[in-house]
């Protein structure tokens, strides 16, 4: 990793909510590095924290939340002392954008298309209206949407899911952000849109070479399209390599079970697997690793000591007990050995499932 | 959409002659109808054959049943009218029992006179009413034999000021359309809605001339009259209607060339329609002006120190009766030298408006102040307002590009409704302050078994109710986008 092509530097951070008179801890001192042009595909269960780490960088926690501790260094600026909303404005949709989950609720039903997406133009690149109009419609047909000019007064309500999202992207890349951060893009869309929406960010990001912070459920996706993966689970990056490295030589006893849950391996007649139990709660401190109760290759001291995060390789990280040298050799389930080149197998380009 | 609109009307029209149908046959049936002299003050002096007469030819009147004397039958049915009359057993059993046949009921004044009536049934009643409800005014219209040589057509004439107008001969209006200074500005006597006149209160006058015509003293005018005289007058020339020969005076003849002399009286007072009108509309305004930028700027505040005084006004505005606020407001309006009764100063004075309509305009805040506040928030939790955050959008662009009008929408739809409501007037505010408004319109005229006033008030509410939800609803179609009116497989 060379240092002058990290373009947003997590440290250390930690973010608690308050929750009727009770403090949940969310995210745990995480540490995380994004490279400029690079996806990075960041996976876990619900509740993990995936959603909350990514809202720290834009100021968007919700109002009971508050980074507690750490930095997150963005262009020379510490994002976490951020406070007013004046300053946030400057970060949002201008250099940090964000694309959410839903692109039927995204935008405002009774504004045009049109006005949503020049609307941000004028705000941060202070243009004309007739001016932003001009590169609302370019936009427009950079994402794909076909008789622009048209459709350009048109509402949401005219438009379907997937050519809303893609318009939730054209936003979202309308002041050429230095991150675009999906959260969950492809979830509320059929798999032949999602496969569209996937290739239309990934080959967005080659042109415009921003960075891409995907969250997803979907493994899928991540084997095709991301560069990085970090694997989050209750509130720490508890693996971190790249996409090879993590779906190659998972080292994580939770990536393994993460990992084994796939659907797509499951063989007919047998039951899926599942990591049995539930994630710990995050309104008491956790001790040792908090992976510990659900796993079948927990020893003692995983119920103690915090793991600390282990060197793989320069690009392979990994927070478990089981790579000290004094821990016993275990070999990851069978299900997920060559689990890359099956997981491309059974989807084509663009993250497309073919059965 | 023009095809949904026009049913939308169809359906609106329906609906407003079921409700009349339903209230009509109500009045007529469920009512005992002795109970309608009970606030009539002519026939507490009456006694024996004229109380009964006069109950009978009442009811006749008002269309509860066909009262006929014997006279009258033998005059209509009697093959020898003078044996009849004279009291011939032969042709008097006859023509009894002819109408005994018919469903008359036969019965025998103290005199030992007969007279029948024939009571209808509730289709009857409606057919009735509905017979007469609409007139449409012709030139073969009036009937006056004393005026043989009386001119049938339509001809385009001139009113006093000189304004053209279409005007009739042998109409029972003169001016059939004509133009003047008040909305609409061009007015009509060609189609006429006949409610009845209105009995027991206000005895004699058309129903619609009570709630719309003006109140107080006359209101004389100098006006030049078809005779050329100049005269100071209250009479309103575009009313005139057709009188008998017989009927007309001096009085007539020195201002009218023709006899179209019975014109209606002009008054120094606003109708009462208009008076609640006035009161309504001007509070409805002020309560929007205050409510809905106090919602969206408690929306915008939640849970801060501007939202709780907010929500403790709702609290206080809901829980206290509105009579004891207007008591209280009241009482705090005469320190400032307000009159506490509207008659005080009358209409002239601005002085008597400021009361009521204060009082009118704050207790409707509270409501609309509640519902936008709950509008805006319930906006602002939405998926649209987190993205427009991530777009970088300040909260203040947020509230006002994209969360207003979204949230206006419920409200909007609302105002044609509260409009109308308006024109029912305010039934506790009026009496306390002794406004001559609607507002007490209908309750009195339920207590005073005034029938045709019934008839009429729930003829104009229904019909105003209704084509205001349907204007509500096409507005909502201007706002917002996404509501297009139109019929399934349209």
């Amino acid at each position: 990793m060379s240092e002058n092509n990290i373009i947003l530097s997590v440290k250390d951070l930690e973010v608690k909510f308050k929750v009727r008179d009770r403090v949940l801890t969310a995210i745990r001192n995480i540490s995380l590095d994004f490279e400029q042009g690079k996806t990075v595909a960041i996976v876990g269960e619900s509740g993990s924290g995936k959603s909350v780490f990514t809202k720290t960088f834009t100021g968007m926690l919700d109002i009971n939340g508050e980074v507690t501790n750490g930095s997150i260094m963005f262009e020379g600026q510490d994002l976490a002392k951020i406070k007013k909303d004046k300053e946030w404005e400057k970060i949002r949709g201008a250099k940090i954008a964000t694309v959410f989950q839903d692109p039927m609720t995204s935008l405002n039903p009774v504004r045009t298309i049109g006005y949503q997406i020049s609307e941000v133009i004028i705000k941060h690149q202070k243009k004309s209206k007739s001016e932003a109009k001009k590169l609302a419609i370019e936009l427009m047909e950079k994402v794909g949407i076909h008789d622009a000019a048209n459709r350009y007064d048109e509402y949401p309500f005219q438009y379907s899911g997937g050519m809303r999202q893609r318009i939730v992207i054209a936003i979202a890349l309308a002041c050429h952000p230095k991150i675009l951060i999906c959260d969950e893009p492809t979830t509320a869309l059929d798999v032949t849109i999602q496969a569209q929406i996937i290739n239309l960010i990934k080959d967005l990001s080659k042109e415009y070479g921003f960075t891409t912070i995907y969250i997803t459920h979907d493994l899928g996706v991540v084997a095709n399209v991301a560069d990085m993966v970090a694997v989050m689970y209750a509130g720490q990056i508890i693996e971190y390599g790249t996409v090879e490295e993590v779906f190659y030589d998972p080292r994580h006893p939770y990536t393994w079970g993460l990992l084994a849950s796939l659907p797509q391996l499951g063989v007919k007649g047998s039951e899926l697997y599942s990591i049995h139990g539930t994630p710990p709660s995050l309104f008491e401190k956790i001790y040792g690793d908090a992976f510990a109760l659900r796993s079948e290759y927990a020893m003692q001291i995983d119920f103690e000591e915090e793991p600390p995060l282990f060197y793989v390789s320069d690009t392979h990280f990994a927070k478990t007990w089981l790579l000290d040298e004094r821990a016993p050799k275990v070999e990851p389930p069978k299900i997920i050995q060559n689990l890359h080149e099956r997981l491309l197998a059974t989807t084509d380009k663009g993250g497309r499932y073919h059965g | 959409m023009k095809k949904y609109i026009f049913s939308r009307i169809i359906k609106a029209i329906i609906a407003l002659f079921v409700v009349l149908s339903i209230v009509i046959v109500m009045l007529f049936t469920l009512i005992p109808r002795e109970n309608i002299f009970k606030n009539d003050t002519s026939i507490s002096r009456m006694k024996g054959d004229e109380k009964t007469s006069y109950m009978y030819n009442k009811w006749d009147e008002l269309g509860y049943l066909d009262f006929i004397t014997y006279n009258e039958m033998c005059y209509a049915s009697s093959d020898d009218v003078n044996a009849c009359i004279s009291g011939d057993e032969e042709a008097s059993t006859k023509v009894l029992q002819q109408y005994e046949n018919d469903g008359y009921t036969i019965a025998q004044f103290n005199d030992g006179s007969y007279y029948g009536y024939y009571e209808y049934n509730p289709l009857e009643i409606l057919g009735n009413f509905y017979s007469h409800f609409i007139q449409i005014d012709h030139p073969n219209k009036i009937e006056d034999p004393d005026n043989p040589d009386l001119e049938r057509k339509y001809y385009i004439g001139s009113d006093q000021n000189g304004v053209p107008a279409v005007m009739c001969s042998g109409c029972e209006y003169k001016y059939q359309i004509y133009f003047d200074g008040s909305f609409p500005f061009i007015h009509q006597n060609i189609i006429s809605l006949d409610f009845g006149t209105s009995y027991p209160t206000k005895l004699g006058i058309d129903t619609m001339n009570v709630i719309a015509g003006g109140q107080g003293n006359a209101k004389m005018e100098e006006q030049t009259f078809p005779t050329g005289s100049t005269q100071n007058s209250p009479l309103i020339q575009h009313s005139c209607r057709y009188k008998t020969t017989s009927t007309l005076d001096r009085m007539d003849t020195t201002k009218f060339t023709d006899n179209y002399a019975n014109c209606d009286t002009q008054y120094d007072s606003p109708s009462m329609i208009s008076t609640s009108l006035t009161f309504g509309l001007i509070s409805l305004f002020i309560a929007y002006l205050i409510a809905i930028p106090a919602g969206i700027y408690m929306a915008r505040k939640k849970g801060k120190l501007a939202d709780k005084i907010g929500i403790v006004y709702i609290n206080f505005l809901s829980a206290v009766p509105s009579l004891a606020f207007i008591f209280f407001v009241k009482q705090i309006g005469q320190g400032f030298g307000l009159p506490d009764k509207f008659p005080h100063f009358g209409f002239g004075d601005i002085r008597s408006y400021i009361l009521p309509i204060i009082i009118l305009a704050l207790l409707s805040t509270s409501s609309l102040m509640m519902w936008t506040r709950r509008y805006m928030i319930d906006q602002s939790n939405s998926d649209y307002v987190k993205f427009a955050r991530a777009k970088g959008l300040s909260e203040g662009e947020i509230f006002n590009r994209h969360i207003l009008k979204n949230a206006i929408i419920p409200i909007v739809n609302q105002i044609p409704v509260s409009i109308v409501m308006t024109i029912s007037g305010s039934v506790i505010t009026e009496t306390v302050f002794a406004i001559p408004g609607m507002g007490k319109m209908l309750p009195d005229s339920i207590n005073m078994l005034n029938n045709n006033m019934v008839i009429t008030l729930t003829f104009i509410f229904t019909g105003l109710s209704v084509f205001a939800v349907l204007v509500g609803d096409l507005l909502m179609t201007v706002i917002d986008p996404r509501i297009k009116l139109t019929e399934k497989g349209e």
